[in-house]
């Protein structure tokens, strides 16, 4: 039977030790993650969150101090269990001696393509990312993009069915950023569970399914775009002609207040604030432009969670 | 097998583009001229009628002695600083597979930490095993050309050279898995090599050296670290056909290196990037 999660943790923990004095620092704590397979996945987290060492540790580049990371229900710790996954680490260096076919050849063979296969998928990617003359270029000349393009095109020659991607916009311009997100959607039809590690939280927004926030090494909050961002609150609009009293009754329990073009904006936490609102406004006869459901923005939610 | 060969080829590739090695070849080259053009000889009947090196003549040679006696100096010179020159050459491929950024995606890939170092290790020592093989056999076919001799033993130094190179090399590996610097893994092979010569003399510190500890302490590393020094010595006996009093310089050095290579398998196995 298949396994239903493409990645999986369970109590995923590391603690650093200084190699002389022995302290310790935990970077990831007894993290449990499921990520399905086919979804696209977000990690975020401020700076030192512990996400770059959760990714090595999925792909047993950092070994655990505690708890496991499984690949479709295999230890990561085993090569082969390495198989399905693309990777595009953050900071990359790939060596400069290399020309951009050159190190194509040589990460495809490593994921184990045949020479024959390799022949035909090279020009193919090449042309994809936009590098059709440049494969023959040494990557010293390559521009930070052009590295980043070339770099993604290394984590999806030998077709992975999980891509996992660290910062894959790091350095790339919108136009490139938009071309990879394409690229991306074009792999997600096709079934590929994406897993991003990201600043770029619009980024993550616009693309990632599921998204899980990573605080202090812990797992700060977790589930759909969709769930954490609903449920803010309502806003209710009202033209700006209303007296002093109600407009002041009305801000002594909403949390915002903003006035635009000749319209007032009141934001209500609640459902039940919203139409005491409205009440209020139809007795003193004054009009209602609009009541309409917030929601918050993945950045709102971040900021929330990692300060609140 | 197929990622066994890209691993050496990658080997191959960056040990091309680091100007050291066409530099190694380039000083090898020049070596082998230099031999090419300072060399006289003129065989009459089997016979040295003339034997020129530097300007100076000898008549009268027996041409099978002058060759092997040539071919043994040669292989001594090979031996020492081919060898020096390729570890100065070597020493920068292990570190720089470490560097972060480069490592974290070679082991994400499905092979596993012993694959990957042992590729490495083993496209280094191709890579200079062909750069001493080029030199030893174009040595080898000058002299054959100049004197008629064939020595099939002088290209024994090939076999020798690239063994007490691979000992060496696990040395370089363990330091740069260790310490991820190419200096310190140079240094500390080179230490080694000139250790080995002072080593070596350890019947001569047993007559001159007054406390017994040191005795046993100068024979007890002389037994435990890689005999560089009797390996070299070994190469000139075989080369000119003198019997070998023992093989223990061959066989120790090498366990020597097979502990140093599992050693540095070991660590990779359970170092964090």
């Amino acid at each position: 039977m298949p396994a239903d999660f493409a990645i999986e943790t369970a109590g995923l923990t590391k603690i650093f030790r200084s190699r002389w004095s022995r302290k310790e620092f935990c970077a990831v704590d007894g993290v449990s993650l499921q990520v399905p397979r086919g979804t696209t996945f977000g990690l975020l987290g401020p700076n030192g969150a512990g996400k770059t060492t959760f990714v090595k540790m999925l792909l047993s580049v950092v070994h655990p101090t505690a708890g496991q990371a499984l690949i479709y229900s295999r230890d990561s710790s085993v090569p082969e269990s390495r198989r399905p996954i693309g990777y595009l680490p953050e900071n990359h260096r790939f060596p400069t001696y290399f020309t951009g076919a050159g190190m194509l050849d040589f990460y495809a063979a490593l994921s184990g393509v045949s020479a024959g296969d390799r022949a035909r998928r090279i020009p193919e990617l090449l042309e994809l990312l936009g590098l059709a003359d440049w494969g023959d270029v040494r990557l010293a000349k390559y521009s930070k993009g052009m590295l980043q393009r070339i770099g993604l095109a290394q984590a999806i020659i030998h077709q992975p069915s999980i891509l996992i991607l660290d910062e894959p916009s790091d350095g790339v311009d919108p136009v490139g950023r938009r071309h990879i997100r394409d690229i991306l959607h074009g792999l997600e039809e096709k079934g590929t569970t994406i897993f991003i590690n990201s600043h770029l939280l619009v980024e993550v927004e616009l693309f990632c399914r599921d998204v899980a926030i990573l605080h202090r090494g812990k797992v700060a909050r977790t589930g759909s775009v969709k769930e954490l961002t609903m449920g803010k609150g309502y806003k209710v609009s009202a033209p700006g002609e209303m007296s002093d009293n109600v407009r002041s009754a009305l801000g002594a329990f909403a949390s915002g207040v903003a006035a635009r073009d000749g319209v007032v904006d009141f934001q209500f936490g609640t459902r039940e604030e919203a139409n005491r609102a409205i009440d209020l406004l139809r007795a003193e006869k004054c009009e209602v432009e609009s009541m309409i459901p917030t929601t918050s923005t993945l950045e709102e939610v971040f900021i929330a969670t990692v300060e609140g | 097998m197929l990622i066994t060969a890209a691993l050496i080829r990658d080997t191959f590739r960056e040990a091309m583009a680091r100007k050291i090695f066409l530099a190694l070849i380039l000083v090898e080259t020049m070596y082998v001229l230099f031999f090419l053009f300072i060399l006289k000889i003129d065989i009459v009947e089997g016979t040295v009628a003339t034997f020129t090196v530097f300007g100076k003549t000898s008549h009268g040679m027996d041409v099978n002695r002058l060759v092997s006696e040539a071919l043994g100096a040669v292989a001594s010179f090979l031996y020492t600083f081919g060898m020096a020159l390729a570890v100065f050459a070597s020493a920068g491929l292990i570190p720089s597979v470490l560097e972060p950024g480069r490592i974290e995606l070679l082991l994400s890939k499905p092979v596993s930490r012993h694959h990957i170092l042992l590729g490495r290790y083993l496209g280094n020592l191709l890579v200079v095993g062909l750069i001493i093989a080029y030199m030893i056999v174009a040595v080898w076919a000058i002299l054959g050309a100049k004197t008629g001799i064939w020595a099939a033993s002088f290209l024994t130094t090939i076999l020798t050279t690239v063994s007490a190179f691979g000992i060496l090399l696990a040395v370089v590996v363990f330091m740069g898995v260790l310490w991820e610097s190419t200096a310190v893994s140079t240094l500390v092979a080179i230490a080694l090599m000139i250790i080995s010569v002072i080593l070596a003399q350890w019947e001569w510190a047993y007559r001159v050296l007054s406390s017994e500890w040191a005795r046993h302490l100068w024979k007890g590393l002389y037994y435990v670290l890689p005999k560089i020094f009797d390996l070299g010595s070994m190469t000139r006996a075989i080369v000119m056909h003198k019997p070998i009093e023992s093989w223990m310089p061959l066989w120790s050095s090498g366990l020597f290196a097979a502990v140093v290579l599992g050693a540095s398998l070991y660590m990779f196995s359970k170092r964090d990037f």
